[in-house]
């Protein structure tokens, strides 16, 4: 059976955290500090020593994960102790401090590490969700399946508008060359696709062609296309505006499904943008956290 | 006008053939019309899809006819001026505006777009369609905040650690300095130093030295004597040990019962039993019963109070006082000169002003309104001072003195010229008659005074006896001590516990004599204080007492306690 990053090896690193945590746990708790619970005591070391080395070990993994093997483990077991320890390490460093916090680089380093962390839980999310959903989306298609298709589509799509209407042409014509997939990582995170807009301008162009010059009540493109439809006297006429139709509307379909998969693609990798800068910000904290305590003992 | 329309074929192998030719009309027409100037056979053309419009000069106007409109110098235009040099694209055709030739009012060249440049501009125009397109760089973000997280988390701090000029720059600015590194409030006593991270930490990597403590601490005695008792965890800890600073005022000072009972719970096994104290851990089930400071005097006179157990019986005060406190309290009231009053503590026994103990009960204030110390029933208005056997006989002295000379003193032992009172026009007293009379003045006294002291007022309250050595003419009235502090090894305080009744724990009401020690003990068993309603452990038990308040060791003794320094010589 397959088994996910969360269930890996019969959830071992679960287990492995749930013992970490109900330890660290029982020890705050037994623990009689002098004064208040907080870092510098013998148990605030031993869990701060902990969190420290489970850092260096998370940041690692994106050392080893650029190795097709290793003799640790599979990168599958790495990623799936990375997200089972890295969850626990919340925990670990709250107690290590004594839920103590401050405007100091002690929490900025928290700070930082709960960032990390919390955009690693969107990760695990966006893993465990996203191929599906985008296998799903592209259908057995590639997306540069899909683009070729939508050129193909486009070419069609012209011949045919030509033998309808000179107008129809041109609003083909202009939403072709104005229609474009992607764009900045917002558009893409929103999957901005432009195909309405095209749909729009065939309709606008239709009502000009059909000699209306106000705007259908109705709305719908493609109510008012049906409409222009039963009003055209020449069968032919008809039928390539009914194909004409029908070709938009694939296009239609096709640049959503691209936007889709450029949007689950961005999506699949946009926190690695916050959480890998972030965790050499959490690095750069830790060494000034850990060796500010010490210099100033 | 003519135009000059030069088309340019590419035949292969980068050999091309040129077509030319004229065109009449004020407009150059592109479009896949048939009759449009210049025919593009692309479907990406509309049939009338653009019009080059001479403006004169070598200038033209470039219009779309269509809303797709057409790429001019690159860039999708619906209407621009163009000159020589300008190239036009629609469809497939690129149509450059060239300067003339002779006879010519313009000129265009004409040619098919390179299909390589066509790929080429659709790659380098193409909306990126990853993150990784947009710009988006995570090792530069990753460096960027690695280098800020150690500039302002360490390299600052340090640099300003030694560099005075940095440090006292950043002092006050928020995020920059060594406020970086400030792990926590200090507890208040500290906020003076709160700005200067060096009064306390000194060398780098090395914990916090006592000198820089004992810098303000100086008057900072020892727990015990540092050389008799060289145990590591009194005469080695550092101050930091116990006291821990950054923890706001919670952690600076230790209270917990641990400090000491780590210690004190088997302190004769840790000694060797070179100690009189006893073994204490916990205050609710592991602490000895209080030793009480009973008034004592030596022979000489001077106070030396004992130490006693309050276990020992049977416990008398000897406070030289005879005082029942029950008459005193009695409900009905008391019968005094100024009719009938009723007593209560609060009329004889005030707080000190700094509310720990209770102020030392004065006569004149407490006592003599009632208990008045005139001596002759002859002249009742007249007192005698207190506390001074001799200024009262001489003050005795002095008065009969007056009286024999004055006359008329009503007593029939009296002689007669001190019965008689003399009046203006009387012949004066003969010398015999005053040397009778001084005699008479001097015995009054005398016997006043040994009747005062003796058997009238004084022995009311103070037990007196004879001793011909003693300074007071003979009269010894026995030292009296009926306030001051009962447990010296503890810090009782009654501003502490005003919300009890004195009777609560002070059973006075029902005490009888002044030998009844009415100070409350430990309490529970064996109790010596059985009377009284309250005793200590009535209400304090150890830290973790349950339903009582948890109290510890701090909360009565003291740490830095012994008489020697904090640290012993070097």
């Amino acid at each position: 059976m397959h088994d996910s990053i969360l269930d890996y090896r019969g959830f071992r690193y679960l287990w492995v955290a749930l013992i970490l945590s109900i330890g660290s746990i029982v020890a705050y708790l037994w623990h009689d500090p002098i004064g208040v619970p907080n870092g510098g005591s013998w148990l605030g070391y031993t869990l701060g020593t902990i969190g420290a080395l489970l850092i260096l070990w998370l940041l690692w993994f994106g050392v080893r994960k650029r190795r097709y093997s290793g003799a640790t483990g599979s990168v599958r077991g790495w990623l799936s102790a990375h997200v089972y320890l890295g969850t626990t390490l919340i925990l670990i460093a709250f107690l290590h401090a004594g839920f103590q916090v401050g405007w100091n680089i002690h929490t900025l380093a928290l700070v930082l590490m709960l960032l990390v962390i919390f955009s690693g839980f969107f990760g695990v999310y966006a893993y465990l969700r996203y191929p599906a959903m985008m296998t799903r989306n592209r259908a057995d298609s590639t997306r540069d399946a899909m683009l070729a298709e939508i050129r193909e589509l486009d070419g069609q799509t012209l011949q045919l508008a030509d033998k309808v209407d000179k107008s129809i042409h041109d609003a083909i014509l202009s939403s072709i060359q104005h229609s474009q997939l992607g764009g900045g990582v917002w558009a893409q995170l929103t999957r901005r696709d432009d195909s309405a807009i095209a749909l729009a301008k065939l309709k606008e162009a239709v009502l000009k062609s059909n000699g209306e010059s106000k705007q259908s009540k109705s709305g719908q493109t493609m109510v008012m296309m049906v409409d222009f439809l039963a009003n055209q006297a020449n069968d032919t006429q008809s039928e390539n505006l009914r194909r004409l139709i029908d070709l938009v509307s694939r296009k239609r379909a096709l640049a959503t499904r691209v936007a889709r998969d450029i949007q689950l693609q961005a999506l699949m990798e946009i926190w690695l943008y916050i959480h890998i800068p972030l965790s050499l910000g959490l690095l750069g904290a830790l060494t000034a956290h850990v060796l500010s305590v010490f210099f100033y003992w | 006008m003519k135009w000059f329309i030069r088309r340019v074929i590419k035949k292969g192998k980068g050999s091309l053939q040129f077509e030319e030719e004229i065109h009449f009309g004020e407009t150059l027409t592109i479009g896949r019309a048939a009759n449009q100037a210049i025919f593009i056979n692309d479907l990406r053309a509309a049939l009338e899809h653009a019009r080059v419009v001479a403006l004169g000069n070598g200038r033209f106007r470039v219009e779309s006819l269509v809303a797709a409109g057409v790429r001019i110098d690159g860039r999708f235009e619906h209407s621009a001026t163009a000159t020589a040099g300008s190239a036009i694209e629609v469809g497939n055709l690129r149509i450059t505006l060239v300067d003339p030739p002779a006879d010519f009012e313009a000129a265009v060249e004409v040619g098919l777009v390179d299909k390589a440049e066509v790929a080429a501009r659709e790659v380098s125009e193409a909306l990126p369609q990853s993150l990784a397109e947009t710009g988006l760089r995570k090792r530069r973000w990753s460096w960027a905040l690695l280098l800020l997280t150690l500039t302002f988390g360490l390299a600052i701090p340090v640099t300003a650690h030694f560099v005075p000029t940095l440090r006292s720059l950043t002092k006050d600015v928020p995020a920059i300095g060594m406020s970086t590194w400030d792990t926590g409030p200090l507890a208040s006593a500290h906020h003076t130093m709160a700005n200067d991270c060096q009064s306390c930490h000194g060398t780098p990597f090395s914990v916090i030295a006592d000198d820089k403590c004992i810098v303000c601490h100086t008057n900072t005695k020892a727990h015990a004597d540092p050389v008799r008792y060289a145990l590591p965890e009194i005469a080695a800890a550092r101050c930091a040990h116990c006291h821990r600073d950054h923890n706001g005022d919670t952690g600076l000072v230790r209270a917990d019962q641990e400090l000491c009972s780590d210690c004190h719970r088997n302190l004769t096994e840790r000694v060797n039993n070179d100690t009189q104290l006893a073994n204490v851990g916990d205050f609710g089930t592991d602490h000895p019963q209080f030793k009480v400071l009973l008034p004592a005097w030596d022979a000489q006179g001077k106070f030396t109070p004992e130490r006693v157990s309050m276990d020992q019986k049977p416990l008398t005060e000897r406070s030289g006082l005879k005082f029942p406190h029950s008459k005193h309290l009695n409900p009905e009231g008391l019968k005094t000169p100024d009719g009938v009053k009723k007593l209560d503590c609060a009329n004889c026994h005030a707080p000190e002003p700094g509310g720990a103990l209770l102020a030392p009960i004065d006569f004149e204030q407490h006592c003599q309104s009632c208990h008045r110390l005139d001596f002759d029933l002859r002249i009742p208005d007249r007192q005698v001072v207190h506390g001074d056997v001799a200024e009262v006989q001489f003050t005795l002295a002095e008065f009969y003195s007056k009286v024999a000379l004055e006359g008329g003193y009503d007593d029939v032992k009296a002689p007669v010229f001190v019965r008689e009172r003399r009046r203006p026009g009387q012949p004066a007293m003969t010398a015999q008659e005053q040397r009778d009379a001084l005699v008479w003045a001097r015995d009054k006294a005398t016997e006043m005074t040994d009747s005062l002291i003796n058997s009238r007022t004084c022995t009311v309250c103070h037990t007196v006896s004879k001793d011909p050595a003693a300074t007071q003419l003979g009269w010894v009235v026995a030292p009296v001590r009926v306030a001051g502090a009962w447990y010296e090894k503890a810090s009782f305080t009654h501003a502490k516990h005003a919300t009890m009744g004195c009777k609560d724990c002070h059973a006075a009401d029902l005490s009888l004599s002044s030998a009844d020690l009415l100070i409350p003990d430990i309490g529970a068993v064996g109790s010596n204080n059985a009377v009284a309603p309250y005793a200590c452990r009535d209400c304090h038990g150890g830290e973790n007492a349950k339903h009582k308040l948890g109290s510890t060791c701090i909360d009565c003794h003291g740490f830095h306690q012994a008489p020697m320094p904090l640290r012993a010589a070097k």
